[in-house]
């Protein structure tokens, strides 16, 4: 190694190493991450447009109960007023109002830990609802029709109220609307529709429950909120809840819970489904991100407001959920390029392209291995084969790439259906970009083996492969991930010893055995 | 003694040390474009009075195609080759012809049709190093030297010298096979013989990685083999370097029945196998080159001190 190079990669690595030893040994960052269970951190995202008129836009925001603590909440307002309001429900609403001229994008965002435990179900059976949960909650109405005679009909049928167990009517209530109407997202939103055809949205089940409820003579009211899913954008979840023994008690008839919310279910809305509304504007759309925490709450904020005011200046984690969750990935690049640097010039090992492995491992982070392994690798194969078809086509290259590509488009499409089938959700949610990849590596496949002959071009796929394989793992061990997200010096590091890989000049392994021969010739017959 | 000491001592250059010590040092990127392409190797050379394959016809755009083929209707026998193709990829032979139809290597027949899609094919850039658009040409095919033809099957054989700063410092001849369809490529199953610098003469050879002593298709004797015209041979590969201006270059020159020794073409990331060939490190040798080359030296001169370094090398004065 030239003294160059070995200067320059020490200097490196040793820069990366003494800001992550300050940080860790100093600040006491934490350097691996706590798996700490149920703690994320949820975005809403609101884009508002109005022509000039005065506006309001009002969300809902959580509330901390037994089952879940809100905290850190901070939002944009981008030119307009902030306001926190709370309804004679309890129900808190965040409000940006002022004039709406062009687009606003407004955000509110908070860190939220979910319960891990259920809660136990209320024992004071007996204990009569006071009067204002009875006026607000057991009147029938159009949204929740408990008067309705299909209701009364319904209620009869199945089983008088027994006043010694409402959780055991509850339960057949429940159970009813659980398993006899059909959830749809095209179904109805109305209670009595949804009943008469026997599917229906989440919205219209929910409905129809209260109703039943409320028929029954129990306070029952519908709520909102979000299924917290790392990697996805959450999806709203609307449920009920009755009032029972001096509590509320949630019960779904879409999800299937009974007594307590499930510990990735988090409560937005008491009272009503809609999460967010608004007044004088032209146009709006709003989406919740959520990205799972892998700190503990101090230890997020150690993270954020670490004592050195040029650290928390540049803190990742203060970035939008977003940007956040793509410099998650994006930060643990320099590691898979440090080991396509070591498979190829330490190992020897020749692959197509030289940072391809490291996107097709890229594209299979969601999925687990073979899957991931079975479902590119039908692709390729599939169009290896059409590959040979073309050839005799004897088409110019340019469109003939451009066919290949619409059919690894079309495969991928395919694929996509048949995971809709077998309910492997988003199988391909980020596979968009490695399309082009797949077509390159079908051309360079078809091509070697034309040059250089079958054997060869199977044995590169097959280091392609393995190199993809040796990479893969980075992308889904959340203790890089966090290493790599809360140390970003790391990446000196890496570039050091990168540098230092670049400046070796000793035989890779693979020559060890291509020069076998004549490490071995001269021993045996000396001349 | 571990491989690794044992390759050390002989001195074999690995892959790693080729780039980053030699090539990176000694051939600027900016003179590269003067061997990756073959038909500007070809201008070059023959300003300075080198002799090359001489070129039939030239195709830039694919409307040139038509022409190109036209302009070979007088030959029997041609060879189509991209101008940035690399390790003997995207070469079309062509043997014999009956009016439409074309012989290629290993006795295919072929129509006027798959000729021009293949040349469509390499100005596409589908053989090019980095796939941009390309240069088909025609050239005249060569015959093998009757002295070689005894160990040579289908294709034609040709010599590489690689030359380190102007001193050639090891050489080998590639013989085509049954099985490398032609091409004188050793990891396609050629078979490589290595060359004694100073007198001309095969000494070792090896063919799938394994010692052989005759060719595997015609079963004659590849060792002990002098390659005609060896003076010439040194002479074009090493006056071939000095044009290019690049200090680490593998020269490959054919030596044609008909016109004698000729350049093929240049390569400035020449490959690591001819120590194979030769049974022999290149380390030792360049480190030599280090030592004595001078700056201004002849060609002449510096033959000479190839074949010295040859000579020492082998009787194991080199270290």
């Amino acid at each position: 190694m030239n003294r160059g190079a070995a200067l320059t990669g020490s200097l490196l690595v040793a820069t990366g190493l003494s800001i992550f030893a300050w940080k860790t040994l100093v600040l006491h960052l934490p350097v691996l991450p706590s798996n700490v269970e149920n703690l994320w951190r949820v975005e809403l995202e609101i884009d508002a447009r109005g022509s000039g008129q005065r506006g309001s836009v009002r969300a809902s925001l959580p509330d901390s109960d037994s089952q879940q603590e809100i905290f850190d909440e901070r939002q944009t307002n981008d030119r307009l007023v902030f306001t926190i309001r709370t309804e004679k429900t309890g129900q808190r609403l965040g409000v940006w109002s002022g004039k709406f001229d062009g687009v606003h994008n407004l955000s509110h965002a908070f860190r939220v830990q979910l319960a891990e435990e259920p809660l136990p179900l209320p024992t004071e059976l007996a204990l009569e609802p006071p009067k204002d949960v009875v006026d607000s909650y057991l009147h029938s109405s159009g949204r929740f029709p408990s008067d309705a005679p299909e209701i009364r009909d319904l209620l009869a049928n199945l089983g008088p109220p027994n006043p010694s167990d409402p959780l055991g009517q509850m339960r057949v209530l429940l159970g009813y609307v659980t398993d006899e109407i059909l959830t749809a997202n095209t179904g109805s939103d109305d209670a009595l529709l949804t009943l008469a055809a026997g599917e229906g949205s989440q919205v219209g089940k929910a409905r129809l429950l209260v109703a039943l409820l409320r028929a029954a003579g129990y306070p029952a009211r519908i709520s909102a909120g979000l299924r917290l899913h790392a990697d996805k954008e959450a999806r709203e979840a609307i449920w009920a809840e009755a009032w029972v023994g001096g509590a509320w008690i949630a019960l779904s008839p879409s999800l299937g819970f009974f007594g307590a919310r499930p510990p990735d279910l988090l409560l937005l809305r008491t009272g009503s489904s809609t999460l967010v509304e608004e007044t004088g504007l032209d146009a709006l759309s709003f989406r919740y991100r959520v990205l799972r925490e892998s700190l503990r709450a101090n230890e997020v904020a150690s993270f954020m407001v670490p004592s050195n005011p040029l650290l928390a200046a540049i803190s990742l984690y203060r970035l939008p959920v977003g940007s956040q969750s793509a410099l998650r990935i994006l930060l643990v690049f320099p590691i898979g390029a440090l080991i396509i640097a070591l498979i190829r010039n330490i190992i020897g090992v020749r692959t197509f392209g030289t940072f391809m492995p490291l996107l097709i491992s890229l594209a299979l982070r969601e999925l687990p291995l073979t899957l991931g392994l079975a479902l590119v690798g039908s692709v390729i194969a599939l169009g290896i084969v059409s590959r040979f078809l073309l050839e005799r086509l004897q088409l110019l290259l340019v469109p003939r790439l451009g066919v290949l590509l619409c059919l690894v488009v079309l495969a991928i499409t395919a694929q996509s259906l048949l995971g809709r089938t077998y309910e492997v959700k988003n199988l391909y949610a980020s596979v968009l970009f490695p399309v082009v990849i797949m077509t390159m590596l079908i051309e360079r496949f078809s091509i070697t083996t034309a040059e250089e002959g079958l054997p060869a071009a199977v044995r590169r796929l097959a280091t392609s492969t393995a190199a993809a394989v040796c990479v893969y793992p980075i992308f889904r061990i959340a203790a890089l991930e966090h290493l790599m997200f809360g140390f970003p010096e790391l990446v000196l590091s890496v570039m050091g010893v990168l540098v230092w890989i670049g400046g070796y000049t000793g035989y890779r392994a693979s020559e060890l055995w291509r020069f076998r021969s004549l490490a071995r010739g001269r021993e045996e017959e000396p001349r | 003694m571990t491989i690794s000491a044992r390759l050390r001592a002989l001195g074999v250059l690995g892959m790693n040390r080729r780039n980053g010590v030699y090539t990176s040092r000694w051939n600027q990127r900016m003179h590269y474009p003067s061997v990756d392409d073959k038909l500007e190797t070809k201008r070059l050379l023959r300003d300075a009075g080198i002799a090359t394959a001489p070129v039939l016809a030239v195709a830039r755009l694919h409307s040139e195609v038509r022409r190109m083929l036209h302009d070979l209707d007088s030959y029997a026998s041609f060879v189509i080759k991209p101008a940035h193709g690399a390790m003997g990829n995207g070469i079309l032979v062509v043997l014999e012809r009956d009016g439409d139809w074309f012989m290629k290597t290993g006795g295919q027949w072929v129509d006027r049709r798959a000729l021009s899609y293949h040349s469509e094919s390499i100005i596409s850039g589908a053989y090019a190093l980095g796939g941009q658009p390309d240069v088909a040409f025609a050239e005249e095919r060569l015959q093998a030297h009757p002295d070689l033809r005894a160990i040579t099957a289908e294709g034609v054989p040709d010599v590489r010298v690689v030359v380190y700063r102007g001193v050639p410092v090891m050489s080998m001849t590639r013989l085509p096979t049954r099985r490398s369809r032609g091409r004188a490529n050793l990891h396609q199953g050629a078979v490589g013989a290595g060359v004694e610098l100073d007198s001309g003469v095969t000494n070792f050879a090896v063919c799938d990685g394994r010692s052989v002593d005759v060719h595997p298709d015609t079963q004659q004797a590849v060792l002990a083999r002098a390659i005609p015209e060896w003076e010439r041979v040194l002479e074009i590969a090493v006056r071939a370097s000095d044009q290019t201006r690049l200090g680490y270059v593998g020269a490959d020159v054919v030596i044609d029945a008909e016109h004698g020794p000729l350049v093929l073409e240049l390569n400035a990331r020449p490959g690591l196998a001819i120590q194979i060939a030769n049974r022999a490190g290149l380390v030792p040798r360049l480190t030599e080159v280090d030592r004595s080359v001078r700056p201004d030296m002849h060609w002449s001169d510096r033959i000479a001190l190839a074949r010295d370094i040859a000579r020492r090398a082998r009787g194991g004065s080199l270290q």
